[in-house]
């Protein structure tokens, strides 16, 4: 691509550059960085001397320069390179940020806002009150289009393995809006209330409040809006979609895996059917997790939401060859068979009446095929959660002692922690450091475990300490039970000769599609990974189904990716930025007391009221602002929104460019001794100029502490300016004209207050400017010579000013206020310097870009065909800024003109 | 891109526009600074369905490539049919047009809502292409080529 023309800003000298050479004929890139042109002279209220309405000068400007026919504008993107070629044009890099909304479908409704879940500090309106992510710049943006703030993934979206929008859904409960929030969940994983119960919350372990006062109860949030949404809703509102791939695909397995790679490829409209070998679908859910911790009707009422898409579940099905489920006529198979077998010792006597794997036991208790073991005494051998379900369920079947046999010690167990707490307090007995050596029994049957000690040797390639024998350390224990719970295998013995295995059995395939060595046969799960979390599974379902969808359209899998999301945030900046959040305690999903909650298989947990899923929703500090909620992708009546959309970089070719990348306002914050960001009621002057603007955030002038309308207000000359201390010297040159515009705005928004300007001198040289400082005086604006070296404040909120009383009697005085506007000087923009090779762009000493003939070449940089327009080359007031812009056209015309004509 | 419309060639164009509904639409062109032939001149009338067909045999007879009605759609609140009252004053025009040994095709019409300025700004510079089109295959037919 390639323009005449590249002017780097869209404020008000960029644009009139911009319309002037538009108007000679050439063909300009007009660039800007903000989402909307303007620069800062939108921002303003109205402008000296004249007190013309700011808006009304810039927006026919703004309007001109994006309808004009020469003139490309590209707002939300930063030019990053420029370089001069051999034939003396220049290459050009660019950056253009997304917006995530399709500019040419947007029309600016503000649909979006209204509906948009997250609140961010307003820019516009100098961070004085709150916006939504999903927002219009401002109300005369050009392009008036939305922007969806989006500064990266929060963590706790970006850690789900299922990439559930954890953010999403808790800033919808948030807002109160819980039947949104379950359907998003939806959009990512079907087995909401599975998860709600059963998930081990790794969103938990990476909130960034963990860093305050505690991380929040996600898995309790999602709970509610599950409860509630499950409650309201008995069975799920959808059918089956109406078009219709006619492809069909077979599913091994009904548990987590299965079921949600079922649920995705049914809603894309492929016939879908599981085989499932036991009697019930759900797999691990239903026979592995105990009803106490997911009781079934919950389940039940989860793999509604996936049946009711038309998928049938032939129970009661084993399968033992994928081959053959290809030869029936199916396009594609999943194979999810999980991890059905036991691990064994390898110890004699293990093949004796009652040892059973972990998961004979848990299918037996769960089905009731062992109904009691009252009076029974129990050992589990293990220390993973597959020992810990087991031993707890043995005591709600009425055992009289159950015990837990783990060969290291407590803190190296692989369960979590608040599950081993759990079953300690429910009274089963846990003996670390020792394992069986020997079974035995009488006429077949188990009668007694001979057991041995172990010591805690040097670390393995697990990193754990290894356990070691304790040579003569035995002791036999009388038992009626052992359940060995050392690990899983997976139940993929039946497909050992058709697919490529790994040594311990499990499948092996393609890391992101998930295909197996057979083409068209995916697998995910536990039967790929290995023992692992429900979640896990569930996000390979919802991987596999992608690809398997794709691969039925014939597409070619090896070039699409699954699930692309924005570098997750990096939790110091949150928390950096969000100093200001009130400490909240958070709230725990409370648990039955362990005597009563051992009575029967009754629901262990009990979920948050309404009140309380809120509040600790209300936690959340919006880590990647937007929550991908999705709110706005809803509201949108032109679909324009796309959060598949990602920034790009271009490279084009110029002829010439206009450096019109403005100025910098100064931070008062650096003014210590001012209390700007420590005094609410110390603002600086572009606050106060939004506060007056038409577009202002509010309807009257008011004080941010308390809402008052002041009554006595300061204004505090030169912060920022001509000041050593700051490392700036320069006058800023229109600070006082617009304290004295801002002043007379005032005496007409509030007739009542009293304004006192405290300046070392007033800078008035323009053509006008004198006359205006004497209309400001004329309205009875009071004027103080003096320095104003610190302000403090008082107890009300108002602030007490020290100042240095040249003019009148002298010597230190203090005077209180009720608000103190702060004038803030303008300083340089030192970006253009690095848009060059270092050195290659001159800065003059204070780093304006230097302009080697100021008074007699303006415009012209030490760069042939690179031009500097505006604040870019030093501060100027508006008047001059065109000026100058008008300048640099003319230079940049010249240039070209010469170019065209050399050639 | 529009092109830059800054000379006296061109085709000449006649609009009619409706007082409530369209022709703000028109005027927003200008407030927004967009571009259009300056050869295309605006008629603001109450109803577009009073056009009479005359009117426009007129129009090109006295001189104007081409003629386009603004209509309002379902925006009028007077009546929610213009479109098919407008269609007919069409349909009489083209065929009068016909009957004098004119091209049919030099006249068009398009709903143009109060805010639809740059609806309006495509609509006219298609027109505007279309009567070129024209004027070449007219000077074509006239010098005996296909």
């Amino acid at each position: 691509m390639s323009y005449d023309v590249l002017v780097v800003g869209g404020g008000i000298a960029g644009m009139e550059s911009a319309l002037n050479l538009g108007d000679m004929g050439f063909k300009v890139l007009l660039v800007e960085k903000e989402a909307s042109i303007g620069g800062k002279m939108i921002l303003l209220s109205k402008v000296f001397p004249t007190l013309d309405c700011a808006s009304c000068i810039s927006t026919p400007k703004m309007a001109a320069t994006s309808h004009h026919p020469n003139i490309t504008t590209m707002v939300h993107s930063e030019v990053e390179n420029i370089v001069r070629r051999e034939d003396g044009r220049f290459q050009v890099r660019l950056q253009k940020h997304t917006n995530y909304v399709n500019p040419s479908a947007c029309t600016g409704c503000g649909e979006c806002e209204l509906a948009c879940t997250v609140a961010s500090p307003d820019e516009f309106n100098a961070d004085l009150v709150l916006r939504r992510a999903a927002h219009i710049p401002f109300p005369q943006a050009v392009p008036k289009k939305a922007v969806i703030e989006r500064a990266g993934t929060s963590p706790c979206s970006f850690e789900c393995p299922a990439g559930v929008k954890a953010h999403g859904y808790i800033a919808l409960v948030r807002a109160g809006r819980y039947e949104e929030a379950f359907a998003l969940h939806m959009e990512d994983a079907p087995l909401v209330g599975s998860l709600s119960r059963a998930c081990y919350a790794p969103c938990e372990g990476a909130c960034t409040r963990g860093g305050l006062e505690g991380p929040l109860s996600i898995r309790g949030i999602k709970r509610f809006l599950a409860d509630r949404y499950y409650a309201a809703h008995s069975e799920p509102e959808y059918g089956p979609p109406e078009r219709r791939s006619g492809k069909r695909v077979a599913v091994v397995g009904s548990g987590p895996a299965g079921l949600t790679a079922a649920y995705f490829l049914a809603q894309l409209g492929h016939e879908v059917v599981v085989f499932e070998a036991a009697p019930q679908a759900g797999g691990m859910l239903r026979y592995g997790i105990p009803a106490y911790r997911l009781p079934r009707e919950v389940l039940d009422r989860d793999i509604k939401n996936v049946t009711a898409l038309s998928v049938s579940i032939q129970l009661n099905h084993p399968v033992t060859s994928v081959r053959s489920l290809l030869e029936q006529g199916f396009d594609a198979v999943f194979l999810s068979v999980g991890t059905r077998e036991s691990q064994k010792l390898g110890v004699p006597g293990e093949d004796l009446e009652g040892v059973m794997g972990c998961m004979d036991f848990l299918v037996a208790a769960n089905t009731g095929a062992i109904a009691s073991l009252a009076g029974k005494s129990v050992i589990v051998v293990g220390g993973g959660n597959s020992a810990i379900d087991p031993a707890r369920l043995a005591l709600r079947l009425g055992a009289a002692k159950v015990t837990i046999l783990y060969r290291r010690s407590r803190q190296e167990m692989p369960a979590h922690d608040w599950e081993v707490k759990a079953a300690l307090e429910e009274g089963v007995q846990l003996q670390e450091l020792r394992t069986p050596v020997e079974f035995l029994g009488e006429d077949g049957h188990l009668k007694a475990v001979k057991a041995q000690a172990m010591r805690l040797g040097e670390p393995d390639s697990s990193g754990r300490r290894r356990p070691v024998p304790v040579p003569g350390s035995e002791n036999v224990i009388p038992v009626d039970l052992v359940i060995i719970s050392i690990g899983l295998a997976p139940s993929t013995g039946p497909f050992a000769g058709e697919l490529a295995c790994n040594k311990n059995g499990t499948l092996r395939v393609n890391a992101s599609t998930l295909e197996t060595s057979l083409p068209g046969v995916f697998a995910g799960g536990d039967a790929v990974t290995g023992p692992s979390m429900i979640v896990q599974a569930i996000g390979e379902g919802h991987r596999a189904a992608f690809y398997i969808d794709h691969y039925l359209r014939g597409d070619d899998v090896t070039k699409l990716v699954f699930n692309d999301r924005l570098p997750v945030m990096d939790k110091a900046e949150v928390l950096q930025r969000e100093q200001g959040a009130t400490r909240r305690e958070r709230s725990v999903l409370r648990e039955l007391p362990p005597a009563e909650r051992i009575q029967g298989i009754i629901e262990v947990e009990q979920g948050f009221t309404e009140e309380e899923a809120r509040a600790e929703a209300a936690r959340c500090l919006d880590c990647g602002v937007c929550s991908e909620c999705h709110a706005c992708v809803r509201a949108c009546p032109a679909g324009a929104i796309d959060f598949s959309l990602r920034d790009q970089q271009m490279e084009l070719d110029v002829g010439a460019v206009i450096v019109a990348s403005g100025f910098r306002l100064f931070n008062a914050r650096a003014k210590k001794s001012y209390g700007y960001g420590r005094y609410p009621n110390v603002i600086d002057a572009m606050q106060m100029d939004r506060i007056l603007a038409p577009t202002r955030p509010y309807n009257a002038v008011i004080r941010p502490s308390d809402g008052k309308v002041p009554d006595n207000i300061a204004y505090v000359l030169c912060t920022g300016s001509r000041d050593c201390t700051l490392d700036n010297r320069l006058c800023s040159r229109v600070c006082c004209m617009y304290s004295l515009k801002q002043a007379q705005l005032i005496m007409g928004a509030v007739p009542l207050a009293d304004v006192t300007i405290y300046y070392i001198d007033i800078r008035a040289f323009g053509k006008g400017y004198e006359e205006f400082f004497q209309q400001a005086r004329d309205m009875g604006v009071m004027f103080v010579k003096g320095k104003v070296a610190e302000i403090q404040e008082e107890e009300n909120g108002n602030l007490t000013l020290t100042y240095e009383d040249i003019e009148g009697g002298g010597g230190r005085q203090r005077a209180t206020h009720d608000l103190v506007v702060l004038s803030v000087g303008l300083l340089a923009n030192p970006e253009p310097a690095n848009l060059f090779a270092p050195g290659q762009l001159e800065m003059d000493p204070y780093s304006y870009v230097r302009e080697p003939e100021e008074d007699l070449d303006p415009g012209r940089t030490n760069i042939p065909g690179i031009f500097v327009a505006g604040t870019a080359a030093g501060i100027r007031d508006i008047p001059d800024t065109i000026l100058h812009a008008g300048a640099a056209a003319a230079q940049t015309a010249a240039y070209l003109q010469q170019a065209r004509s050399l050639r | 891109m529009p092109a830059v419309h800054s000379d006296d060639s061109g085709p000449r164009i006649l609009v009619f526009s409706t007082n409530s509904i369209s022709d703000p639409g028109i005027d927003l062109v200008g407030s927004a600074h967009m571009h259009y032939s300056p050869r295309v001149v605006t008629i603001p009338v109450p109803c577009s369905s009073g056009i009479r067909p005359s009117w426009i045999l007129h129009a090109i007879e006295a001189g104007f490539d081409g003629v386009f009605i603004a209509a309002d759609g379902t925006d009028c609140a007077y009546v929610s049919d213009c479109t098919t009252r407008t269609g007919k004053v069409v349909a009489q025009s083209q065929k009068l047009l016909q009957e004098h040994g004119h091209d049919p095709r030099r006249l068009k019409m398009a709903a143009i809502c109060s805010v639809c300025a740059e609806s309006f700004v495509s609509h006219i510079d298609r027109l505007g292409e279309d009567l070129k089109r024209l004027e070449v295959r007219k000077e074509r037919q006239e010098e005996g080529k296909p």
